[in-house]
């Protein structure tokens, strides 16, 4: 298994991350299991809530007190808060393995060990992207449809949704740098 | 220097199992594209020999509303058979290759890997059985079919061994 040739590129063994990484990674899928259940067992109970929630906010959603716009407004902001409900469950499920299966190249194929610490940081924080989905459904209760939907993208998905593309770039390059794949016994 | 820390690979037949899911998924999707109208025409028939399933009333306006929309949840079904067959057979290799490297008694193992791979494997053909079961049985009463059949078993038991498996993670860290 070692008796490798110098130019001998392919890694005789597949590296694990740190166990905070794996363990974000789980947590996340975990998460996005139980989200797709309660998405799908709680639905009319959710849509209730929901609208109970716009209807004791009236302001921030801009309801009139006319019955068929307010309608349309409710119908609306409800689907919107079933949609990042849908999207947390679909991309929490997505992010966890892109957790798990980048941070094990990581851990497979980068030798320095300041560019592997900052590539887990990156793609652990940008597998919680899918909690901007969270906020997203609720601020859209809160604060409005619009206002809503601005701040989980300005203030959570964009920022989680960048570190995990700066992470996959820094693979990237770090998988394109020519050079023997690290030894087994390398730290 | 200090050894690199590395994945076992789990059983071979959970890989199988996971890589055969893998191509259930890839034909499933492939099967939708190229037989999308013989698998609705196959729908449709079904649904007018058992009528009183969908509430069909013989007045053609009304049967075809319920009809459009009975199809538009087996469409929908065979799609998400397609989308959760791709992404579960990634989540048991990923977390039976957790399970693998981290549980260290043979037992809970053995245990945690099982429910892993049945509950991951299972979970995504209650979308097959409930599209197969729409025609006869109608939209909701498929439904309820497949969840107390498939889905809630089968996804209980992922669920389960998802939270044992970040405890048993958690766990290790503590340890170290």
């Amino acid at each position: 298994m070692t008796n490798r040739s110098a130019d001998d590129t392919v890694s005789p063994v597949v590296g694990r991350p740190p166990l905070v990484v794996v363990f974000v990674a789980i947590v996340v899928i975990a998460l996005g299991e139980l989200g797709g259940a309660v998405l799908s067992q709680l639905r009319p109970a959710t849509a209730r809530w929901a609208a109970a929630r716009i209807a004791a906010n009236p302001q921030a959603h801009g309801l009139t007190g006319s019955a068929e716009y307010d309608d349309t407004i409710r119908e609306r902001t409800v689907f919107s808060v079933e949609a990042g409900l849908s999207f947390f469950h679909t991309h929490a499920e997505g992010t966890g393995l892109v957790l798990f299966f980048a941070a094990t190249l990581v851990a497979s194929v980068v030798r320095r060990r300041m560019v592997r610490a900052v590539l887990y940081a990156l793609l652990t924080i940008g597998a919680l992207f899918p909690s901007g989905y969270l906020v997203y459904a609720i601020a859209v209760l809160q604060l409005g449809r619009d206002s809503g939907i601005e701040l989980a993208e300005r203030w959570v998905l964009a920022p989680l949704g960048s570190a995990a593309i700066v992470g996959l770039v820094g693979l990237a390059l770090a998988l394109g740098r020519r050079g023997p794949a690290p030894h087994p016994t390398e730290p | 220097m200090a050894a690199l820390e590395t994945w076992r690979l789990p059983p071979r037949g959970v890989l199988l199992a996971a890589v055969l899911l893998l191509v259930g998924a890839e034909i499933g999707g492939a099967s939708m594209a190229r037989y999308k109208l013989e698998l609705a025409r196959w729908a449709r028939a079904g649904m007018l020999a058992h009528p009183a399933a969908h509430g069909l009333v013989g007045v053609r306006d009304v049967d075809e509303r319920a009809l459009d929309e009975a199809l538009f949840r087996f469409d929908a079904g065979l799609r998400l058979f397609h989308m959760h067959a791709e992404g579960m057979a990634l989540v048991v290799i990923a977390t039976t290759t957790v399970a693998a490297t981290l549980a260290r008694s043979a037992a809970p193992r053995r245990v945690l890997i099982l429910l892993l791979t049945v509950g991951g494997v299972g979970y995504p053909l209650g979308y097959l059985i409930w599209c197969a079961l729409i025609p006869a049985y109608g939209v909701e009463r498929s439904k309820a079919i497949a969840e107390w059949l498939v889905w809630i078993p089968f996804g209980g038991a992922t669920i389960v061994a998802l939270l044992w498996l970040a405890v048993l993670t958690a766990a290790c860290m503590v340890r170290r």
